[in-house]
């Protein structure tokens, strides 16, 4: 029953990982209307970001800060450059181009920081036990990260006038539009944010794994089968699912080894598709 | 020089096979496989496994399409109904899913070692006439395959599948289950790929999981993007682009001997990734597309 109770709590901080990517892919599904291929490659930008900065700075905390500037400022250029162009077109090729986003920011950082991995000098400190449940102080202070980057976005979203205006156009672009609100400005508030919360993702996997130019494309599938599971544009859904996902992994990997944990997203992607399509909290639209 | 030549016409012939495949799928009825290197590892591996108990060659090439066929059935039984993106990420995840079975499936597999070995075809042939053997077959493969989507096309059929592309819901409206029809094409289209699969396998003689990455996936897409969607000659000519700028970023190593093989390797990626962005953009009908319409 401990060791259930430990791999859930393992599970839990990289469930917090994986809700954070999934609220990048959800946001800009809900709001842009596609699948954002790039997301995985942002997180990874993200996390080289952040250990140029760390180095640097020598505080780890102003390279966090870098890695989501850096997270912000390739969402605003990706959709300045790209999906800008794509906004008419269908959905698909928006998918497509993102998928093309993605491998360009691969390629930048496999010639820039080359393909070995690297590690954040996180201290090495003992893990205390809460009533016999060990808990790697590291792994705490992801969460923390995790859940404060968590409180940030949903205050944006639901305490600020562009937060409102992002849910109204992803509530219904034109209604939104003839209600006033500037799709422009709208579009560049959410890849700030949608690159900001991918970076955050990227360096917390950073400082729970390693940082290689692979790390973020293998959280790829995660990412979209808990923004699929959350019900696809919702939030709340997005970042419990990807708990949810994340503890399940961890739980079932004594039971199916590590190498199928992967394959266990999938198969709850498949099994949501099937039963649910709309997710936990999804509404029913436009799924089928 | 022949030699290479000739050995390049073989990968191209292969990966022709790949995009013809594709191009059924998406070009002709729309559904988005991000997954098409799953079916061709599907084939690969049913090959390699197959002749390795002896089997004959004559068996495994179709045994390879149909198990990929088969490989695709459940999955575009599950995901086809569903909305076009959807069903893309589903396919991504396949692909995935079937690389990381190979990896862990020592029992079969040989995991990452892959498997070594694998008898060549035209095997009593020595040399050139043994690969002259094998392109003269992916020749004949290739053009019954384009000989068939060309009757498909213009069989009801494939006014179907073409109608599906165009406007999914007047199908329905119609009375007609688009999501049969795609399903049909999706197992086809993995066949091809299935059987390019069982040739690669066979010719080049060794496979690991390593080589059936979704970068490969993504080529065959800039090489359909490239060439322009839902033709022949766009699969064609995509491909030969394709496989003229793998090639050339080989020479390039040559010209360039500061830049090392992994860097090399994120170049490539890195082509194929403004590929797709730039023709999408600016392109979306590809090169030999329709000049006519926007």
């Amino acid at each position: 029953m401990r060791d259930i109770i430990e791999l859930a709590s393992i599970g839990l901080v990289s469930g917090l990982v994986i809700g954070l990517a999934a609220l990048a892919v959800t946001l800009v599904f809900g709001i842009a209307r596609f699948a954002n291929a790039a997301t995985g490659d942002t997180m990874t930008l993200g996390a080289y970001a952040a250990l140029i900065g760390t180095a640097w700075t020598g505080s780890f905390l102003a390279g966090g800060a870098l890695g989501i500037a850096a997270g912000a400022a390739t969402g605003l250029l990706a959709y300045h450059f790209v999906f800008k162009k794509l906004e008419q077109r269908s959905s698909v090729a928006s998918l497509l181009a993102s998928i093309g986003v993605g491998f360009v920011i691969r390629a930048v950082l496999g010639l820039v920081f080359g393909h070995g991995q690297q590690v954040f000098q996180l201290p090495m400190v003992r893990p205390f036990r809460i009533y016999d449940i060990r808990v790697q102080p590291n792994d705490l202070k992801i969460a923390a990260a995790a859940i404060v980057t968590l409180v940030v976005v949903f205050l944006i979203l639901h305490a600020t006038p562009i937060g409102r205006r992002m849910r109204a156009v992803a509530d219904d672009p034109m209604l939104a539009k003839v209600s006033g609100i500037a799709p422009k400005r709208v579009m560049i508030a959410l890849w700030a944010l949608a690159g900001g919360v991918s970076a955050v993702a990227g360096v917390l996997l950073g400082m729970k794994t390693v940082v290689s130019p692979e790390m973020g494309w293998e959280m790829l599938l995660p990412a979209f089968a808990a923004a699929v599971l959350g019900g696809i544009g919702h939030p709340v859904g997005a970042v419990v699912a990807g708990i949810l996902l994340g503890v399940a992994q961890e739980v079932v990997s004594p039971l199916v080894g590590f190498t199928y944990k992967i394959a266990l997203t999938y198969a709850v992607l498949l099994g949501v598709l099937l039963f649910r399509p709309r997710g936990l909290f999804g509404r029913n639209e436009g799924v089928r | 020089m022949e030699a290479y030549l000739v050995a390049i016409a073989i990968v191209t012939g292969i990966y022709v096979l790949l995009a013809l495949g594709l191009n059924l799928q998406y070009g002709l009825t729309g559904i988005i496989n991000f997954g098409h290197v799953g079916f061709f590892c599907v084939g690969a591996y049913t090959a390699a496994i197959l002749s390795q108990h002896g089997v004959s060659l004559f068996i495994t090439l179709p045994a390879s399409a149909a198990l990929a066929a088969l490989a695709a059935w459940p999955l575009g039984l599950v995901s086809l109904r569903l909305r076009d993106d959807y069903f893309a990420i589903v396919s991504l995840g396949f692909s995935e899913v079937v690389r990381l079975i190979v990896t862990s499936e020592r029992w079969l597999t040989n995991g990452v070692q892959g498997i070594p070995g694998i008898p060549r075809m035209f095997a009593d042939l020595s040399g050139m006439s043994q690969a002259s053997a094998v392109l003269g077959l992916l020749l004949v493969l290739n053009l019954v395959a384009i000989f068939a989507m060309r009757r498909m096309v213009s069989s009801p059929f494939g006014r179907m599948i073409e109608a599906i592309r165009d406007n999914e819901e007047a199908v329905k409206a119609l009375g007609k289950d688009p999501a049969r029809f795609k399903l049909r094409v999706l197992m086809l289209g993995s066949a091809l790929a299935g059987v390019g699969g069982a040739v690669y396998a066979h010719y080049i003689g060794f496979i690991a999981p390593e080589q059936f990455i979704p970068l490969i996936t993504f080529q065959i897409w800039m090489a359909i993007i490239m060439g322009g969607v839902g033709r022949v000659s766009g699969a064609l000519v995509g491909t030969i682009i394709l496989m003229v700028f793998m090639e050339g970023s080989r020479f390039l190593r040559d010209v360039l001997p500061f830049i090392s093989e992994v860097e090399m390797a994120s170049v490539r990626i890195g082509i194929v990734g403004l590929a797709l962005i730039l023709f999408t953009i600016h392109r979306p009908q590809g090169l030999m597309g329709d000049y006519t319409r926007k």
